[in-house]
């Protein structure tokens, strides 16, 4: 410890001899690791397992069902019709299943009626989807069964917003001026990357506000903000209908989840979707080749061909740009370590191996490390909040947790050993006797 | 103590080889206060680097204390460097920004020596050198001639068995450089074996044995009595 220290205070000195290239040389390496971290915060978030405890067991179903004859056509349309869905449910084979889609509407409170109605977002789906996520309720509780009914599962958050308080359960709201009962209050909840909804690549963003029951979402017309496929549907637009033709045509909306637990429930599944289609196909319906897809939630941005390619550019570009920060990080170190080259020999004279060199170095590196952290991390955030302003899509991936604070650190402390580390070998195994002759 | 028996040391460029020191034989034995003295270019730094193991040498073999230091690790140099070795330069080479007693402990540390042992021994030198009482200045505060002086409680520190300095009274005045010299007189006295390179001969005339190196090759064939050492001068 009391060498550390002693260390410590060396490098302390070595830095006041030459402050301003000091400085400089940690603006480069802080400005470098910034705006890396910046894009590996994004990266991170957008490429991790959200739910770690079950992804393995959760799946995308599809079925290549869409009208018309296309004998090379093998990729399943990305939304499914609610007869399709209809007809993959009810198996018995997952443990949980559901349908979904995401909208929107403007809601307000019963007490509130003057109020200006608030923008929120919807998730229509059905009550498997808490228990598929692992969606934790802090009061009430989901849908007893998949019926149409005027009730609702809000977010905390939203619970705050328009009640100010959680316990909500049995108050009332109107959405779209439609009146819901509230039944159940979700606790703090975030899935990140929100995989279950890839599509429109709107998997960067926040949780929902409120939860439909799919069926009253068809009954009241409320249709997906995200990607509606009409596939030879004559409809003549009267709202009136919509219930019925959404039912009973290939409107297309749909995404549908299945949990199964084991390898065998996945082999079950896939021969279940194989023996449905030939079904189909027996009845003449299923005019396309067999394709069905049952892709793993960790697979589904691939699947879904989802992925952020703006974010695989930066983070391309931002590993490049560390490239070069370190490159003239260490080259500047390089002249501060020469500059006191005399130093280094005159304590190799003294008697220091070139081992107890690299203590001091190492101290050095760890005052670099303690200083270009915290300079990196006003950088990312300074980072963050500019790729939030040009891709609002991304805002909910600005937070770091201890764990990526703990690798960032380290990240910080190996790159300034290697920004140290040439001028470090340079320096102790240059010839003792030049410099210490003047 | 010191014995080199055909030592050569060749500085190569790609253009060139300077033969630096040719197949020289050297005996200096313990208690010696010995002169290296020489013209310019001739070897007598390189010599003493070499005999410092600052410096490599290409042929012939180093006995130090009656073990080769040839094929010895780096560990095993630093060591030996810290633990033999005491260092004099003609440019003090202290660093600026420690105080006298950060300079002197410095080697110390590299010993392993506890605090109490280190805190010892730097102030039993600052006493041997008269600057007990500056322990806490730092080197820009001195003259050289104190700088000088703190450079020798440094090499002295560590109680080394041989003392090898470069010149150390290169960049001092007449009276400076008499204290520094009566300094290691006294200490060479105590039992030190010294090496000093010099360009004054006045100064190799200290010494008890005088040893000439030219274009590389020794002539070690005069002897000096010590002179009759003269008094410091007070407030140096």
């Amino acid at each position: 410890m009391e060498a550390l220290l002693h260390n410590l205070k060396l490098s302390w000195f070595s830095i006041k001899r030459a402050p301003l290239p000091y400085a400089l040389t940690l603006l480069i390496l802080s400005l470098g690791l910034g705006t890396f971290f910046s894009n590996a915060t994004l990266y991170y978030w957008m490429n991790r397992d959200p739910i770690p405890q079950k992804s393995a067991t959760l799946f995308m179903a599809r079925i290549n069902s869409t009208p018309g004859d296309c004998t090379d056509c093998f990729e399943p349309p990305r939304v499914m019709s609610y007869m399709d869905m209809q007809k993959m449910s009810g198996s018995g084979i997952p443990s949980a299943e559901a349908a979904m889609f995401s909208s929107d509407a403007y809601a307000k409170t019963v007490e509130n009626q003057q109020a200006t109605p608030s923008q929120v977002e919807l998730r229509v789906t059905q009550r498997d989807f808490f228990k598929l996520f692992d969606v934790p309720f802090l009061h009430g509780e989901t849908w007893p069964d998949n019926k149409a009914r005027m009730e609702v599962v809000i977010s905390k958050n939203t619970a705050l917003k328009f009640f100010s308080r959680t316990d909500v359960v049995g108050q009332e709201m109107l959405i779209d001026d439609k009146l819901y009962k509230v039944i159940g209050v979700l606790d703090d909840w975030a899935m990140l990357p929100r995989l279950y909804d890839v599509n429109g690549r709107r998997s960067a963003e926040p949780a929902e506000d409120i939860y439909i029951p799919l069926e009253t979402a068809y009954d009241l017309a409320i249709q997906s903000n995200t990607q509606n496929s009409y596939f030879d549907v004559d409809w003549d637009g009267n709202m009136a209908t919509y219930p019925q033709m959404a039912r009973t045509n290939f409107a297309n909306q749909l995404q549908f989840w299945v949990q199964l637990d084991s390898p065998e429930k996945v082999q079950q599944y896939q021969q279940f979707l194989k023996n449905l289609v030939a079904d189909e196909k027996a009845a003449g319906r299923h005019t396309r080749p067999e394709s069905n897809k049952l892709d793993n939630i960790l697979d589904v941005q691939k699947a879904m061909r989802a992925t952020n390619e703006q974010l695989d550019a930066f983070a391309l570009v931002a590993s490049l740009f560390l490239l070069v920060c370190v490159v003239n990080a260490s080259h500047l170190s390089l002249n501060r370590y020469m500059a006191n080259q005399y130093e280094f020999s005159l304590r190799r004279a003294l008697g220091a191996s070139r081992w107890q060199l690299q203590g001091q170095i190492l101290a050095d590196v760890l005052f670099s490390s303690v200083l270009a952290f915290a300079a990196a991390l006003l950088f990312a955030q300074l980072g963050l909040w500019t790729i939030n302003s040009l891709l609002p899509s991304t805002r909910a991936l600005a937070g770091w947790d201890w764990q990526m604070v703990a690798v960032m650190a380290l990240f910080v402390v190996l790159i300034s050993y290697l920004v140290t580390l040439y001028p470090a070998l340079k320096t102790s195994f240059s010839p003792l006797n030049q410099q210490l002759k003047q | 103590m010191i014995k080199i028996n055909n030592l050569s040391k060749i500085f190569r460029t790609d253009l060139i080889e300077t033969h630096a020191l040719r197949q020289i034989n050297l005996q200096v034995n313990e208690g010696e206060f010995a002169a290296l003295t020489g013209p310019s270019g001739s070897g007598k730094s390189t010599l003493l680097n070499v005999l410092g193991t600052l410096e490599s040498f290409d042929q012939g073999d180093y006995l130090l204390d009656g073990r080769s230091v040839k094929g010895l690790s780096d560990r095993e140099l630093s060591a030996l460097r810290n633990e033999k070795i005491g260092f004099i330069f003609q440019g003090f080479n202290l660093i600026k920004d420690f105080s006298l007693f950060d300079n002197i402990e410095l080697p110390l540390r590299y010993r392993g020596f506890s605090a109490a042992e280190r805190k010892r021994r730097v102030e039993q030198a600052l006493e041997t050198v008269g600057l007990a009482a500056r322990r806490d200045y730092h080197p820009s505060q001195l003259s050289g001639g104190q700088q000088q002086r703190v450079a020798i409680a440094r090499a002295i520190a560590g109680e080394p068995r041989i003392l090898l300095a470069d010149e150390p009274t290169g960049n001092l005045d007449s009276l400076m450089a008499r204290q520094v010299m009566e300094l290691l007189e006294k200490i060479n006295q105590q039992g030190c074996t010294i090496l000093m390179v010099t360009h004054d001969p006045d100064q190799a005339r200290r010494a008890n044995r005088h040893i000439q190196i030219v274009d590389g090759q020794l002539n070690d064939a005069t002897m000096y009595e010590p002179l009759a050492s003269e008094p410091l001068v007070a407030g140096a």
